[in-house]
């Protein structure tokens, strides 16, 4: 057993520990501001500002009764929630969290250790968390094909439409950004914005960046196409059946899925946790990524849903051509 | 442009202006349908909605322009027309309950919910002896209280109708003023009571034929 | 020694996932069990240093084709314990032994070493993604563009087919039309 297992099993449980506090805490924060949008209060009653609501939330969902219908496949509606949190968290194991960082000496035992940002430093590490987040859409899709229900069904026919489509793209847009740096690690990206706010790939790719943020709202299943829960149409669609525990996982699933698209547009467009002028680098990031999630909150609060045939149309009839006009004359310029 | 205005009791009149937008046919297909998608995704309306959610929240955080009432704490006024559980009113002068035990508000009940009993008293005075209403079966329509010919039985204002038994509501010594709140009574300006107008809407029985 | 613990549970947990997906009469049980099998086979990559192809795999195969057998199995009460009908037992018998036969030469032909080498040496400096375009682009370059048409046929074709009444919206047709339009 070496430094660097030890050290990465240390990381993983940090992680796992602090990105579904997290969860918990984005919920908190989605209800507030939420509420301050629409001139109301949120939660204030447990705890200072309503801030205990989590632990509140936390102690009802884990105390539930766990019901499973009678006519449901039960090993695969109690794996289907377990799949949508395990991706989520995996995904986050290639994404850079901090700056490289050294333990001062002065701390006992692990004084004088590296840390390196990144959990798995895969070479490959946008694809990998694409491919997680695209391997994250057999939780919607199990757990509306095994509970037998209609709306379940519904559910996760719209979940396979929805993902499929828009990995295209995430995929897509993604690539130009890949053409330019011409790596696909995320710590390439990370030290080919290095130079400040100007050297920040979004102003060589806004149009990238823009489809990257929409595809990414598609894949978390965000407000302007949050169609595989849309509680007007089909219920709670994959979720219907769900309760308790269970329902809990695919919420903590759904919301480690947002940040990690949060921190994914802040280290490929918008400098990762290189400095921003006085900021340190790990409080930068840590300001994109609040920016982004608030973002997604923000948009919440102000844009409707569409329907499903705009979302199609919205995907193969504006987002991908774009998407490939964007490519080619990236490529074009980079050639040049 | 379409004005209507809005007739309410206890609000003062308002006008609203409902504008009906000319968008005129949006085109299906080819070029126009094409510029159309350009235009109004370029045009920022987009930014416009991001724009109104972030002033409200910064009026709510900053500006006190929160809406919530925070209900068990804080209450709104209700109409003295509302409809709630019923009060039994008392004779301001002798203090005795204006009940005569008509029996008017048992029979026209359209849920049967009122049930009263009387008797002759020593005095060979008609007296209510029995008088309850079942609240799980009143649907606060408000005729009882129309009907009464004394404004005896008349509508409240306590809404939060939750507790432990009916018989807190439902007994009639608990929905008559209490005697010594006699001072406190108010005569009744709700729904089956004579109007402010009344006297002016009076007319002169037609006697000419 | 991570390696040896990683490969042989992965072994053994992709023949089991796929015996799974061969044996179930349960729909939802055979494709869950292929799409971990799939995952799984994507950690074989990964452990031979492969993570380009490893990621490529699990997109591919996972988040696309396997999802676009999900969405034809919703056609399906995907609950329900599938009758199977067996009309031939000699196929079955000769599949069976056939690929029992091509199996036991696959794991053979690691005995003769001579047998195997890399008709493309990897380039030793190259990142993986790298590797794997310099290989497509150069020995592979016409299967490779040959496959690329053969996809964009594919599109074109599908396209086509479902594209031929694309023009008319359904919501705006009468009842009556639709249901004429179905008995012709």
């Amino acid at each position: 057993m070496d430094a660097l297992v030890i050290g990465t099993i240390i990381k993983v449980v940090l992680v796992l520990l602090i990105v579904s506090a997290l969860a918990g805490f984005g919920t908190y924060i989605e209800r507030k501001v939420l509420a301050f949008m629409q001139r109301r209060l949120g939660p204030t009653h447990v705890g200072p500002f309503g801030l205990l609501q989590i632990a509140a939330d936390g102690i009802k969902l884990f105390t539930k009764e766990d019901i499973i219908p009678q006519h449901a496949n039960k090993f695969i509606f109690s794996l289907a929630p377990v799949i949508t949190a395990a991706t989520a968290f995996i995904a986050l194991s290639a994404v850079p969290l901090f700056p490289t960082f050294v333990i001062p000496e002065s701390l006992p035992l692990i004084g004088g250790a590296i840390v390196p940002s990144v959990i798995a430093d895969v070479n490959i590490g946008i694809l990998f968390v694409l491919g997680m987040m695209a391997a994250g859409l057999y939780g919607p899709l199990l757990a509306g094909m095994a509970q037998a229900n209609k709306w379940g069904i519904l559910g996760s026919a719209r979940t396979a439409v929805q993902f499929l489509s828009y990995e295209v793209v995430t995929g897509l847009s993604v690539l130009a950004p890949i053409m330019l740096v011409g790596s696909l690690s995320l710590i390439d990206f990370n030290s080919a914005q290095a130079g400040g706010i100007g050297s920040w790939i979004i102003w060589q790719q806004p149009v990238a960046f823009v489809l990257f943020l929409i595809a990414g709202f598609a894949e978390t299943n965000r407000t302007p196409f949050d169609l595989l829960e849309h509680e007007a149409e089909i219920i709670s669609g994959y979720v219907t059946e769900y309760s308790g525990l269970r329902w809990g996982m695919f919420f903590i699933g759904e919301y480690s899925n947002m940040f990690t698209v949060s921190i994914l547009a802040a280290v490929i467009f918008c400098g990762g946790y290189g400095d921003l002028g006085f900021i340190p680098g790990s409080l930068a990031l840590l300001l994109k990524v609040v920016f982004f999630f608030f973002l997604m909150l923000w948009v919440r609060a102000s844009w409707p849903h569409i329907r499903p045939d705009q979302l199609m149309w919205l995907c193969w009839k504006v987002l991908m051509p774009l998407a490939v006009v964007n490519i080619v004359i990236t490529g074009i310029v980079v050639m040049i | 442009m379409h004005e209507e205005i809005i007739h309410t009791e206890n609000k003062p009149k308002e006008k609203q202006n409902y504008v009906m937008l000319d968008l005129g046919k949006s085109p299906e297909f080819g070029l126009p349908a094409f510029k159309q998608v350009v235009k109004r995704s370029l045009n920022g309306e987009l930014f416009v909605g991001l724009w109104v959610t972030l002033r409200e929240m910064a009026k709510t955080l900053f500006m006190g322009g929160k809406h919530t009432t925070k209900y068990p704490m804080e209450k709104l006024p209700i109409s003295p027309r509302y409809r709630a559980i019923h009060n039994m009113l008392r004779l301001l002068e002798s203090g005795h309950y204006r009940c005569i035990g008509c029996g008017l508000c048992e029979k026209i009940c359209i849920s049967n919910c009122i049930a009263m009993d009387t008797r002759y008293d020593e005095n060979q005075r008609k007296e209510v002896s029995e008088y309850t209403i079942n609240f799980g079966r009143c649907i606060y329509c408000g005729y009882c209280a129309e009907v009464c010919p004394e404004l005896a039985i008349v509508h409240g204002g306590r809404y939060e109708t939750a507790s432990e038994q009916r018989a807190s509501f439902s007994l009639f010594d608990d929905m008559l003023t209490p005697i010594d709140m006699l001072k406190q009574q108010q005569e009744f300006q709700g729904f089956g009571s004579v109007s402010p107008n009344a006297d002016a809407a009076i007319k002169k029985t037609p006697l000419a034929y | 020694m991570f390696e040896q613990i990683a490969f042989y549970l992965f072994s053994f947990l992709t023949i089991g996932l796929f015996l799974v997906t061969v044996f179930s009469n349960n729909i939802l049980y055979a494709m869950t069990s292929l799409a971990a099998g799939m995952v799984l086979i994507a950690g074989f990559f990964f452990l031979n240093g492969a993570d380009f192809l490893g990621v490529v795999q699990i997109i591919v195969y996972v988040g696309a084709v396997m999802a676009l057998y999900a969405f034809g199995m919703m056609f399906f009460n995907v609950t329900k314990v599938v009758k199977e009908k067996n009309t031939s037992n000699l196929l079955v018998l000769f599949l069976g032994v056939s690929i029992a036969l091509l199996m036991v030469i696959m794991f053979l032909s690691p005995i003769v070493p001579e047998a195997i080498f890399a008709s493309v040496p990897p380039e030793p400096n190259a990142t993986n993604p790298e590797a794997v375009g310099m290989v497509l682009f150069s020995k592979y370059l016409v299967p490779f563009e040959v496959s690329a048409v053969m996809l964009l046929i594919a599109m074109i074709g599908g396209i086509i087919l479902a594209g031929k009444k694309m023009d008319q919206s359904l919501t705006k047709i009468e009842d009556e039309i639709i249901s004429e339009k179905d008995v012709k």
